[in-house]
């Protein structure tokens, strides 16, 4: 493996960037969601103090990446976050579907309207991703059994995925009144499969192709920022009524998730 | 500062001095100015062959790409600030605020294909020029958007107008009344009579 460095950053230097900034906006709109349901359960400051971690730790590995305690404290962050997204993961699906009136029988309104079922499991992808960025810094060539740009291709193709299905099943509930809302579920599809070929059989090729489709999505998740911001503004008093309409509006921070999995997917192709 | 008369000392010049000017139509001008600069820089580079002018091109860029968080940053702050009702001037703000963050997705982008360039010591290609033109129109309807905004509407910078001597006010804020208005005291029956 030869990894390139781009701006004298290393590849698992940027990959920590996008670290800070996509759990920076997991943080924004976890935090935004549970004052919502103002904080009804303790476990609900878990990922706010978990996530602010993570990214001080993130920050701490590309300013000072050869430094073993900030290594080591970035796994063990990542492990923090990957664990305590699965429990959060477990809690919005009990206290978000299961304990609702009607329960399951009502699943796909409880999906819809109910505490957003995978996006806690978001944490636990950003958690795995510090492990892999921490894993990288201290040198190893192999990351959960495959080689780094292989993990990194999964990587992206599940967690895309799963972005995929949240934006799908929210903006189904919004009734795609928007063409625009179409966008999550037409190029980033296509960028997992292509992230799959990718790690099954890389060849310059399909590299080439996955690069276009992964700057794509990253415009994709910054229109999306704009959209949603415009979604906020639509709601009645806009911004000038800020916090309430936040609450009420599409979440700002998700495209974000967009965002940083094709800066993850770039990395993996450009500098891996 | 007395009415209107003429400023004749520092005393007055910092009486006068108003420093919460609306930051946003200041800002943007950081982001528009150097972006152009960018564009001219290597434009000029690429037809001439000068690589003063590519660097000077470069670097514009990234003052471009890293001023560009805060005028989107000033933009909200304004936003917040800023009531206004449904109508044809807040479409106009809709638009500008969908296209603000995909502008700067295109030039992080755009960074990211220019930087790749200078690292590697070479000056830009034709495909790069075309591309970073495509955005300088993005970012002219943007500006187009905010103009408007700004100039037709005086969105954010409205409030900070002074009337100019013997101009009557133009708008001002409605005031709660505590007895209704009389007929004759009513703005439509004053504009007939």
């Amino acid at each position: 493996m030869t990894s390139a460095v781009f701006l004298e950053l290393g590849p698992f230097q940027w990959l920590a960037i996008i670290l800070a900034m996509g759990t920076g906006v997991l943080f924004f709109d976890a935090l935004v969601g549970h004052y919502r349901h103002r904080f009804g359960y303790r476990l609900q400051y878990a990922p706010l103090a978990v996530g602010t971690l993570v990214i001080l730790a993130a920050v701490l590995a590309a300013a000072r990446p050869s430094v073993t305690w900030v290594i080591t404290a970035l796994e063990m962050c990542g492990w923090g976050a990957a664990v305590t997204g699965l429990v959060g993961f477990g809690y919005h699906w009990y206290y978000g579907i299961v304990k609702k009136p009607a329960g399951l029988a009502w699943f796909l309104h409880y999906l819809m309207y109910g505490a957003p079922l995978l996006f806690p499991l978001m944490l636990t992808s950003m958690g795995l991703l510090a492990v892999i960025v921490a894993a990288g810094l201290s040198g190893a060539r192999m990351v959960f059994g495959a080689p780094m740009p292989t993990a990194l291709c999964l990587f992206v193709a599940v967690v895309l995925l799963g972005s995929i299905l949240q934006a799908g099943i929210l903006h189904y509930r919004g009734a795609f009144n928007n063409p625009a809302m179409y966008l999550p579920l037409s190029i980033p599809v296509v960028t997992v499969a292509v992230a799959l070929w990718v790690a099954e059989s890389p060849s310059a090729a399909n590299e080439t192709v996955f690069a276009i489709l992964l700057w794509s999505t990253l415009l994709i998740g910054f229109t999306g920022f704009g959209m949603h911001l415009r979604g906020i503004d639509r709601q009645m008093g806009g911004l000038y009524v800020a916090l309430f309409n936040l609450m009420q509006g599409p979440p700002q921070g998700v495209p974000g998730i967009f965002v940083a999995l094709a800066g993850v997917g770039l990395v993996a192709v450009y500098l891996l | 500062m007395e009415g209107d008369a003429p400023i004749t000392t520092y005393r007055q010049v910092l009486s006068v001095a108003k420093l919460s000017a609306p930051l946003h139509p200041i800002s943007v001008h950081f982001t528009v100015a150097l972006l152009v600069t960018s564009v001219i820089c290597d434009g000029m580079s690429f037809v001439f062959d000068v690589p003063s002018l590519s660097e000077a091109g470069w670097w514009t860029l990234v003052g471009c790409c890293l001023s560009t968080p805060l005028t989107l940053l000033t933009g909200l702050v304004s936003r917040m600030h800023l009531p206004m009702q449904e109508s044809v001037a807040r479409s106009f703000l809709r638009a500008h605020m969908a296209l603000g963050p995909l502008v700067f997705g295109l030039l992080l982008v755009m960074t990211l294909w220019r930087a790749a360039r200078w690292e590697e010591g070479q000056t830009v290609t034709l495909l790069y020029l075309v591309a970073v033109i495509g955005v300088s129109l993005v970012m002219t309807l943007q500006g187009y958007l905010g103009g408007e905004l700004a100039y037709r509407y005086g969105a954010d910078v409205k409030e900070s107008y002074r009337e100019l001597p013997g101009h009557p006010p133009q708008d001002q804020r409605p005031v709660l009344l505590s007895r209704p208005l009389a007929r004759s005291e009513r703005p439509e029956e004053r504009s007939t009579s």
